[in-house]
């Protein structure tokens, strides 16, 4: 269906080629996965499939790309509209119109379709994406997952062959990404689409894999069988990771898989020693927090301590009240109850000094950056900090993020904007630092990073507080974790013990080597050793 | 400069916005060549003059989309005219400090005369589609917003501080022009006659612009100046970085002539 | 929806139509009562036929503007008027300007006529504008915009762009906002209201390429054809219109000049139509023009049509005397002009009588769960 015949891309201003020498072929009716870190070439790859590559970027390419037998070279993006559909990062930002069956209709209108021929069509990629419901809504309304669906029926309303998705799940919460993982199958599975797929979050999808092309990042791909690719990556799912310690060469691609083989070959790493009760200094205390939105009850009497050094993770689904909490805790949002740091509560606060108490990173962590250029957010930052001049930047180095200070923000990546964000809130030298859903859109190396970051933050005696959907990073950086529903605390207690035996929460591993609580990769490593 | 998204102008849509500025220069100045016992009012002219405007406009953004508007271009300007959009309310109500102009001309002068046009032309009308203005007011201000922002794409070449104080003082005479322009051709329409400074077709045009200054001076004088500071001030403060974000952005939305080398032997 | 089981909406044009011809009747006369009779005929249409939907409010701001342009017409007649007529109400001071000031004296005697006769043109200013809120708040804009003349398709997708991208960089400006107070600064200062600023611009630019990327690869243009078809056509018309503009306004033929504006209409008509033959583009749902829509303006048209017949064969009717001063008197036929702007209240009832099923025990079942738990 899809073919490359050694083609090689460059952008105008670039010093080296994204793509070199590529030579693969996907085969009709394939899932293909498309992996590799930020920056590694994964949009050029898909743009090259649907000629957005090099007709809309520009650029130079060489080779030959084929779609359904059509050389790229010669069709126009909307040429090829009803043989590729392409749907991007954040759904939001491509529609066109403002309800659910206008912007399904709007690609058939391109395209010249006879208006009867429409709703028949409109409603049968309604039926198939699950949305049928959603017919005469705004699209704005709607849920980041729906919003999602909704742009993947779009495409598919003019019936393409191939479809391809640059990392469609990368703005949305896990439980949004599940609803957009899981139509996506059902596409491969019931219609025989072709689809290419860059995704990070693997351990969702790669069960699901007929093929994957790996990107090292140096301009080749690595097309093959997922559980040989896989094997041969440095992307490491908590499976990849095992397999890598363990020297399988097969990947295990799903859970079930993985506890056959370690079954069968009676592998028991022996679990790390239950961790002590929390012995820190308690640094924040609050107390009966209640956060309402007019009817709505969003947190409800939260008590909830965090410890000096402590990195405690809270778990919880999508509108359990966990981005409230921690706006209220940081003084920024109206609440019943109190906060005490150190005698006093943010909330009762001017904003310059709460922070100093508390600091928090939110959900779109770029939203606090909004001058131009890296060096003169760290300059506006130790001013509004009173902190010497150069405390953001050597703040920057210290968490291991080289960038140029000419560097516009917008330009960074999103490990990169995070680590500016994160230097920029602990110039003020907060206590506590309470961290929002931190891990959206990051590839597993940027998160690995940020873990590293986190707990050298509590090594030198931050209490930290992460709100994350990401049961994996939760399971290696918490010390403490605690449960949310509906607006209440429901369960507290050490990571290890309350994440294994949970069911929704339980990280792969955990249910890999079920009973024994073994969460990581580290884990496994350190109790085969 | 070679930023896009720029229109191509082509030889027709040049000739037809010369057509629309003829058009609205009758349109807007009608007072002066009213003749007394002609054939339309004082107070039915706006209205009709509203008409042959709207088809007017027709012409000339047929003509100008028509010389090629791409995706790029278009998704430009939609979001710009909804930046003009929420800025407009935002200024309603304090004399003058209306902010849209100044995204206008900005981007006229980033972007291009014919970008200009269309830009001024379609921020007062999805303005007008949200605060449910739509009148006969709406479009001799479509039209005198689009001039506005055309005139900004021809302004001679300059840069750094030279084209601050070229926008800025340009932002200064497009807010007095468009105040006048507007006002003076719906003067006789919304102060009726019967007033010492009512307009009176048989008085001659001297006579009348007299009149029309003391009218204007006594009810208008604060919006324009207003109008005209506010323009100017954030052309000083904000026009730098904002054409450097509408001209970088231009650099990347560059529609660069893709090389494709030719296909090896089979 | 908008649309309910009894009720039809209209094409947005027809509203448009409909205004336009009633403002054409309230142009013609200054009789006070059949003014204020057509501006209630036309609230009550507006109250019972309008959505909803945010622009259907707009029509109290439209009565608060008349209110306003009635108080400033009144205002500035008494201050600077002319004062005609022998019913002197009050003398204010008198206070002559100097010579350089166009010589004009403010107060002196106000007289009931002159305050009667501005009275009555503000009545009527106040009116069309009214006339002009009613469309507004009846005509739905995005409606509107599905049924602009295709030579404008690509214009039209601008604009419903801009209306989608509105709300969402309002909600990205409130975002930076709270932003800002996490790193301790307040946004209520001048320089904190400028970089918001610059922020949502970027914002928006940076929407704008994502947004260009996908309107590309579904296909934006790719059935338009540069044939330039009917683009002279176009240009002339414009010409023709613009002259018969200028022939209204320096000679006083109304009847050449308004020939030469109508070829300019047709002309322009012709053009658009040619020229929007280079998009394939075709329209989902479009807004439908039947019977009603034609009823509801030809109603209007007759409605001025009276008002300007009644003005040629009465006109102490249509333009009560101010001076002498007479009370307005209003004959029957003019009612008849002030019915026909209702005329869109039966023409928006659903003509389909269809029996509520909700009534029949027979098949209990098939009842629609929601109908059952009500």
């Amino acid at each position: 269906m899809i073919t490359l015949d050694q083609v090689g891309f460059r952008y105008p201003d670039a010093v080296r080629p994204t793509l070199d020498q590529v030579s693969f072929h996907i085969a009709e009716g394939d899932l293909c996965l498309v992996i590799g870190g930020t920056g590694s070439g994964k949009s050029t790859l898909l743009g090259a499939i649907n000629a957005l590559v090099p007709h809309f970027t520009g650029g130079r390419l060489t080779g030959r790309v084929l779609v359904d037998g059509r050389n790229t070279a010669h069709f126009r993006p909307r040429d090829l509209a009803e043989v590729v559909g392409y749907v991007g990062q954040d759904p939001l930002r491509g529609f066109v119109t403002d309800t659910v069956t206008d912007e399904i209709a709007y690609g058939m209108e391109q395209l010249g379709l006879a208006p009867s021929a429409m709703r028949k069509r409109i409603e049968e990629t309604l039926d198939l994406l699950g949305i049928a419901e959603l017919r005469e809504r705004a699209l704005i309304e709607l849920s980041g997952g729906q919003q999602q669906r909704v742009a993947i029926a779009s495409v598919l309303a003019a019936r393409p062959q191939v479809l391809v998705l640059d990392e469609p799940t990368s703005a949305l919460d896990p439980t949004a990404a599940a609803d957009v993982l899981a139509a996506i199958t059902t596409i491969v599975h019931e219609v025989g689409l072709t689809v290419v797929l860059a995704e990070h979050r693997l351990e969702r999808v790669m069960h699901a894999a007929d093929t994957v092309a790996w990107l090292p990042g140096d301009g080749r791909v690595v097309c093959g069988p997922p559980a040989e690719v896989l094997g041969e990556s440095n992307l490491t799912p908590p499976l990849v990771g095992l397999a890598h310690a363990l020297g399988w060469t097969q990947v295990p691609l799903s859970v079930r898989e993985a506890r056959r083989r370690v079954l069968a070959e009676g592998i028991l790493p022996t679990p790390p020693a239950p961790t002590p009760e929390p012995s820190g200094a308690p640094v924040l205390i609050a107390a009966g927090i209640t956060v309402r939105y007019g009817e709505l009850t969003a947190v409800s009497n939260v008590d909830l301590t965090l410890r000096a050094g402590e990195i405690t993770t809270l778990l919880g689904r999508n509108g359990s009240g966990k981005s409230s909490l921690l706006w209220a805790l940081q003084g920024a949002l109206s609440h019943a109850g109190t906060v005490d740091v150190a005698g006093q509560d943010p909330a009762g606060l001017p904003a310059a000094q709460a922070r100093r108490l508390v600091s928090l990173v939110p959900q779109t962590a770029a939203d606090l950056l909004y001058l131009s250029s890296v060096g003169a957010e760290c300059d506006r930052s130790d001013r509004d900090s009173d902190a010497a001049a150069g405390t953001t930047a050597s703040l920057l180095a210290r968490l291991g993020v080289q960038v140029e200070a000419d560097r516009d923000p917008r330009d960074l990546s999103e490990g990169q904007r995070l680590a500016l964000v994160l230097a920029i809130q602990l110039s003020a030298e907060p206590s506590v630092l309470l961290l929002d859903e931190p891990t959206r859109g990051l590839d597993y190396q940027a998160k690995a990073e940020l873990a590293r970051m986190v707990s050298e933050l509590a090594e030198a005696g931050l209490a930290v507080l992460v709100s994350t959907h990401d049961v994996e990073f939760a399971a290696t950086i918490g010390h403490h974790t605690v449960l949310m529903a509906e607006g209440e605390l429901i369960a507290e207690g050490p990571t290890g013990e309350l994440l294994a035996s949970s069911v929704a929460y339980a990280p792969q591993l955990a249910k890999v080597f079920a009973p024994a609580v073994v969460l990581t990769v580290a884990d496994v490593i350190a109790g085969l050793s | 400069m070679n930023t896009t998204p720029r229109l191509s102008a082509t030889l027709r849509s040049r000739i037809s916005l010369v057509v629309a500025a003829v058009a609205g220069l009758l349109a807007f100045c009608w007072p002066l060549l009213l003749t007394p016992g002609a054939g339309v009012s004082a107070r039915l002219a706006p209205q009709v003059f509203a008409g042959v405007l709207v088809m007017v406009l027709a012409v000339v953004l047929t003509e100008l989309s028509a010389a090629q508007l791409d995706a790029k271009t278009l998704a430009m300007l939609g979001v710009l005219a909804a930046v003009g959009t929420i800025l407009r309310p935002l200024g309603a109500g304090t004399a003058g400090f209306e902010l849209v102009f100044f995204v206008i001309i900005v981007a006229g002068r980033a972007y291009g005369a014919g970008f200009g046009f269309i830009l001024g032309a379609l921020t007062l009308f999805t303005s007008a589609l949200i605060t449910s203005g739509a009148g006969p007011w709406l479009p001799y201000q479509m039209l005198a917003a689009g001039f506005v922002g055309l005139f900004a794409g021809l302004l001679p070449r300059a840069r750094g501080a030279a084209e601050l104080v070229l926008l800025a003082g340009y932002g200064m005479v497009s807010a007095f022009a468009y105040g006048w322009l507007m006002d003076f051709s719906f003067w006789p329409f919304a102060l009726g006659d019967g007033t010492q400074l009512s307009f009176d077709a048989a008085l001659g045009p001297w006579q009348n612009l007299q009149r029309f200054f003391w009218y204007n001076l006594a009810t208008s004088m604060g919006w324009n100046l207003g109008r005209a500071i506010t323009n100017a001030v954030l052309i000083a403060l904000l026009g730098t970085p904002l054409l450097r974000l509408l001209r970088r952005s231009g650099r990347r939305a560059e529609l660069v002539q893709p090389a494709i080398a030719a296909p090896t032997a089979e | 929806m908008e649309r309910t089981a009894t009720l039809r909406t209209l094409h947005p044009l027809a509203w448009w139509g409909w205004a336009i011809a009633i403002g054409i009747a309230v142009n013609t006369t200054t009789n006070p009562l059949l003014l204020l009779l057509i501006a209630a005929a036309m609230l009550l249409v507006v109250l019972a036929r309008r959505s909803n939907a945010p622009w259907a409010r707009s029509i109290r701001a439209y009565l608060v503007l008349a209110a306003v342009v009635i108080g400033v017409r009144m205002l500035f007649q008494i201050v600077i008027g002319a004062h005609s007529g022998t019913t002197v109400l009050f003398v204010l001071p008198e206070i002559p300007l100097p010579d350089w000031a166009a010589g004009i004296r403010l107060g002196g005697a106000v007289t009931a006529e002159a305050l009667v006769r501005s009275g009555y043109d503000a009545l009527r200013l106040a009116v069309l504008l009214f006339a002009v809120g009613a469309a507004n708040a009846l005509a739905s804009p995005r409606q509107a915009l599905r049924s602009v003349p295709a030579a404008l398709y690509e214009v039209s997708v601008a604009v419903v762009v801009a209306l989608n991208v509105a709300p969402q960089l309002i909600e990205s400006g409130q975002r930076v906002h709270r932003a800002r107070r996490l790193r301790g600064e307040s946004a209520m200062s001048p320089r904190g209201g400028l970089e918001l600023g610059l922020a949502v611009v970027a914002d928006a630019i940076d929407r704008s390429l994502s947004l260009a990327a996908g309107m590309e690869s579904r296909g934006f243009a790719r059935t338009s054809r540069r044939t330039g078809e009917g683009g002279w056509l176009l240009i002339g018309s414009a010409v023709v219109a613009t002259f018969g503009g200028f022939l209204l306004l320096s000679t006083s033929d109304r009847l050449l000049a308004f020939f030469v504006l109508a070829v300019g209409l047709v002309g322009t008509l012709a053009g658009l139509r040619r020229a929007g033959a280079r998009l394939g583009v075709t329209r989902f749902r479009p807004p439908a023009w039947g019977w009603r829509e034609t009823l509801t303006v030809s109603a209007a048209v007759l409605s001025a049509a009276i008002v300007l017949t009644a003005g040629v064969l009465d006109n102490a009717a249509v333009f009560p005397s101010t001076d002498p001063l007479v009370w307005p008197q209003l004959p029957l036929s003019l009612l008849a002009a002030v019915a026909l702007v209702l005329a869109p209240l039966p023409l928006t009832i659903a003509a389909t009588t269809v029996p509520d099923a909700r009534d029949d025990r027979r098949v209990r079942e098939l009842r629609p769960v929601a109908e059952v738990v009500r």
